[in-house]
């Protein structure tokens, strides 16, 4: 090899200017891809031509490569093209990215930490779609037919629920860490290990962090406090949460807090730890009074909101309704007492755990029963770590329009997209294991950390999540009427979540992984193949996708939800949509849109215990609408343009984006035209015209 | 012979509500047409042009009210004004048969009507409508009205060991402040009395439609105000 003497500088990514040297190209070409040396020698001059050819004085790296590949194009090297190929991004999209919002994600705020991460996951889902998942996978996502949920965070496994027991027995010391804890004596030095702990986690994960039963593994500290000590521990704890924006580009960490009022069956007889890691020689049973006292307080403080009265939009709290909820003195009150949350903010998450299931829930959907081996681990809770590694939906209404009413093409074609989204997960497994394979010199090193002997992912028990977005449109197309419009359609919807319950019983024992339905949030999803669909499946699909196609903000109704935009009861909607939860094992949801209206706490506990008692409906929550104003910082109901208390035009709508409370302004297209839809139970005389007229 | 309830013109009918009843879920039956014409209602429609709006059938009210009655066992009825219409203890009979906890909304204008339903008992709950200080009420209600009737009533509704409630709507340029502490204090003792929001949303008289609300600020200070006039 020589290089020819030219006049030429490079600027290389390493921030420096080099001479042009021709023998960088052979050099990259040989490390990189599995051409010969003679045909690297021959495509390096001819890139030194055109180089010399066109006069030029500077010269980037990156640009060298691109026509070092344009070369390969032009021999026919595709697989040596692909394996050349550069990540990155437009100089022009970065500088937008630096001036405007993100919007894929309406948790994310808008600063140099948060276009880090857009920059970060923009590189790193090209990376994940070239080099992790294959052609075939890739491209269906690409397409539409699947979406792999979370791919910039390619090197991260999805979720993670756990127990304060972890930080209770072994204190903070994680591989590299710079200073290690032992375990907390105080509450205050709890807490501060668990929001630490939390934003540690967050930054291995790409989703929710979900901490099981707190009330009930804080209750030995709590031990001998005033109740103005718990209130103050409780505010800690709510508003650390929520304002820590340290996690992923500065958002808060996407946090929940399961609660219970009663000490739950499979942890009453469980040794409990106090404070310095020592058994206290109690088990949990025995601490239910102050269980009970900091779960009250942490709703006094949900109920108060922030500063400026709004609600919190983290950690959200779930409470488990058990039937020992029932039996346990004082459920009434505490009922009532978070059903004010609930009518007044919105906050609580009512969660079913019917007969004797036991649950624990970890992100805005997802739940895990307990099972046989969960409950043994339940005797040493802090064991109790879950986790799933990725989240790939189906986009069910394209099936439909590919099936062009034929019910075998239907099923058959699901069943393909269904091994297609099993095929992503594997891949998404293999990377993954390669990544923890490194163990505490990886780039997982905290998920390895075995400090119970145990890896802190447990690999082997980790959940694999296929969701669907759309049935309702899916039957929509291939029957002609909606989920709520006939029973026909209702049970047709049906068969087909049951259909994908048993493809994930199926190829779980076939390939020896946990594969779970879920009801994907699809923030952006819904967004997205109603968008990709619209392109593809026109005019037919522009009949089909709801919100407004003239100003873009159309959707698909999510998972297996009913059309919110019609004027249903509340019962029909949470008994109706509550059949397909029992097949959705990975938890689902019902919302009940409030809007303005204010209930009392009573009428929502009704609502509630009735859910419980008539319906197989897994989880619920009520939300409100509120206008925040910027100018005079008061808080009032309802989504208004113009700030009720001072008159003031800069203020910002607040509700429920999928599980979580964020401001309206950061919500995508798609988002922002199921708002307009929603149903708020109220408007009710066109409802008596329409079925007067039926 | 079927009851004359069936006659009843029901314009809405809002199977599961969680705001009209308080404490309870309940379900809501609108009867069309009105003897008042206040200017700021939002029953538009309803009052001044109920043939307007379809009729929705007993028989449908009543199949969907069994259908639910695991989940709702209360039903409210409103209107308009319910008392106007005759058949209306027919109504509630139907309804006591199968069970129902039952509410009436109502203006105050007929006493008779009130006193017989309580007589019989027919109704748990009363929520009567007060639209401010007597002495003006032509010009609350928009007409002429029997300022008597509605006096009769609200002593009624004091002295009847019932549950009842008085509601006021405050609106922006028809009362004062004054008018509602005035309101207030001609109800001291009540059980209770509630001052709503006024609403700027499809209103009997169009020039109410721009009015703005009051703000909250100011609602939640007379309402502190009149807390403290009643139970005095």
């Amino acid at each position: 090899m020589e290089t020819t003497d030219i006049n030429l500088f490079v600027r290389t990514s390493e921030e420096t200017i080099s001479d042009w040297n021709r023998g960088k190209i052979v050099e990259a070409l040989l490390k990189e891809t599995l051409i010969d040396e003679s045909t690297a020698d021959e495509i390096s001059r001819e890139v030194e031509t055109i180089i010399k050819k066109s006069g030029i004085k500077f010269i980037t790296a990156p640009l060298i490569r691109e026509i070092v590949n344009a070369k390969l194009i032009e021999k026919g090297l595709e697989t040596a093209r692909k394996m050349h190929t550069r990540l990155g991004m437009p100089i022009y999209d970065v500088g937008n990215l630096i001036l405007h919002p993100n919007k894929e994600n309406a948790n994310v705020p808008h600063g140099p930490e948060a276009t880090n991460l857009t920059l970060a996951e923009r590189i790193k889902k090209e990376y994940a779609l070239l080099a992790v998942f294959s052609q075939e996978v890739s491209d269906a996502h690409m397409n539409g037919d699947i979406h792999i949920h979370d791919l910039g965070f390619i090197d991260r496994p999805y979720c993670s629920g756990q127990s304060v027991e972890y930080i209770k027995k072994f204190g903070l010391n994680f591989p590299h860490t710079l200073s290690m804890a032992k375990p907390a004596k105080h509450p205050e030095v709890l807490l501060a290990h668990l929001i630490k702990f939390s934003a540690a986690l967050q930054s291995n994960f790409a989703g929710a962090i979900g901490w099981d039963a707190v009330n009930i593994f804080f209750a030995p500290y709590i031990v001998g406090m005033s109740d103005k000590e718990v209130k103050q521990l409780a505010q800690m704890l709510v508003f650390e949460f929520s304002q820590q924006a340290v996690a992923r580009g500065g958002q808060a960490i996407f946090s929940d807090i399961n609660l219970y009022w009663e000490v739950p069956k499979h942890f009453e007889h469980t040794p409990a730890i106090g404070p310095g890691g020592e058994y206290t020689g109690k088990t949990y049973g025995e601490y239910e009074k102050e269980a009970q006292r900091f779960a009250w307080m942490l709703f006094e403080v949900y109920k108060e909101g922030d500063g400026a009265g709004r609600p919190f939009f983290f950690p959200k709290p779930i409470v488990h309704i058990t039937e020992k909820f029932f039996k346990t003195e004082g459920h009434l009150d505490f009922l009532y007492h978070i059903c004010d949350v609930a009518s007044d903010k919105g906050n609580t998450y009512f969660v079913f755990d019917r007969g004797d299931t036991a649950k624990i829930s970890e992100c805005c959907r997802l739940s895990f029963k307990l099972e046989e081996r969960d409950l043994e681990d339940a005797k040493k809770p802090w064991r109790m770590r879950y986790c799933a590694l990725q989240n790939v939906s189906i986009n069910l209404p394209r099936i439909a329009y590919l099936a062009k009413g034929d019910d075998a093409k239907l099923f058959n074609l699901l069943t393909e997209r269904f091994i297609l989204a099993v095929k992503a997960h594997k891949e998404k497994r293999n990377f993954l294991e390669k990544l923890l394979s490194l163990g505490e010199d990886g780039p997982l090193a905290l998920l390895t950390m075995k400090k119970d002997g145990l890896p802190y992912l447990r690999f082997n028990i980790a959940s694999h999540l296929i969701g669907m977005v759309g049935l309702n449109e899916m039957v929509q197309v291939h029957l002609g009427e909606e989920l709520h419009e006939s029973k026909r359609a209702l049970k047709f919807g049906l068969k087909v979540i049951a259909h994908m319950k048993l493809l994930a019983e199926k190829m779980s024992k076939q390939e020896g992984m946990r594969i779970l339905l879920e009801q994907t949030p699809a923030e952006s999803t819904s967004y997205r193949f109603a968008r990709l669909d619209l392109r593809d499946f026109s005019p037919f699909s522009g009949r089909i996708v709801k919100g407004n196609i003239a100003d873009g903000k159309v959707y698909y109704t999510n998972s297996t939800h009913l059309n919110v935009s019609i004027r249903l009861n509340p019962i029909e909607r949470v008994t109706s949509e509550g059949i397909f939860h029992p097949l959705i094992e990975a938890g689902s949801i019902s919302h009940v849109w409030l809007g303005e209206s204010h209930p009392s706490k009573e009428a929502i506990a009704d609502f509630v215990v009735k859910t419980f008692r008539y319906t197989t409906n897994d989880q619920i929550a009520f939300s409100p609408e509120f206008t925040t104003c910027n100018t005079c910082l008061k808080t009032s109901r309802g989504l208004k343009t113009r700030c009720e208390y001072c008159g003031s035009e800069d203020v910002d709508g607040i509700t429920r984006i999928t599980g979580y409370f964020t401001k309206i302004s950061s919500w995508n297209k798609g988002k922002l035209g199921e708002l307009a839809d929603r149903f708020r139970n109220e408007n009710f005389f066109s409802y008596s015209k329409e079925v007067a007229n039926s | 012979m079927p009851s004359k309830a069936y006659k009843l013109p029901i314009k809405g009918f809002l199977e599961t509500s969680f705001v009209d009843w308080n404490g309870y879920i309940s379900s809501v039956i609108f009867l069309g047409g009105c003897n008042f014409r206040c200017p700021f209602c939002h029953n538009r429609e309803l009052v001044l042009f109920p043939e307007r709006l379809e009729n929705i059938s007993l028989t449908y009210v009543i199949r969907q009210l069994r259908k639910y009655s695991s989940w709702v066992e209360r039903v409210v009825i409103t209107g308009g004004e319910p008392t106007i219409h005759s058949s209306l203890p027919e109504l509630l009979k139907i309804l006591r048969k199968e069970g129902f906890k039952i509410k009436i909304d109502t203006n105050g204008s007929s006493p008779e009507t009130i006193k017989i339903l309580v007589g019989e008992s027919l109704v748990d709950f009363v929520s009567m409508d007060v639209k401010g200080p007597i002495d003006r009420y032509e010009k609350w209600c928009g007409q002429d009205v029997d300022k008597g009737k509605i006096i009769e009533t609200i002593n009624f509704l004091l002295m009847s060991g019932l549950d009842y409630e008085f509601r006021m709507t405050f609106v922006p340029s028809l009362h004062t402040e004054e008018d509602v502490y005035q309101t207030a204090r001609f109800l001291r003792g009540a059980k209770r009395f509630v001052v709503q929001e006024f609403r700027p949303r499809d209103t009997i008289n169009p020039n109410f439609m721009n009015l703005n609300p009051y703000p909250l600020e100011m609602l939640d200070r007379v309402r502190k105000k009149v807390q403290e006039i009643v139970t005095t």
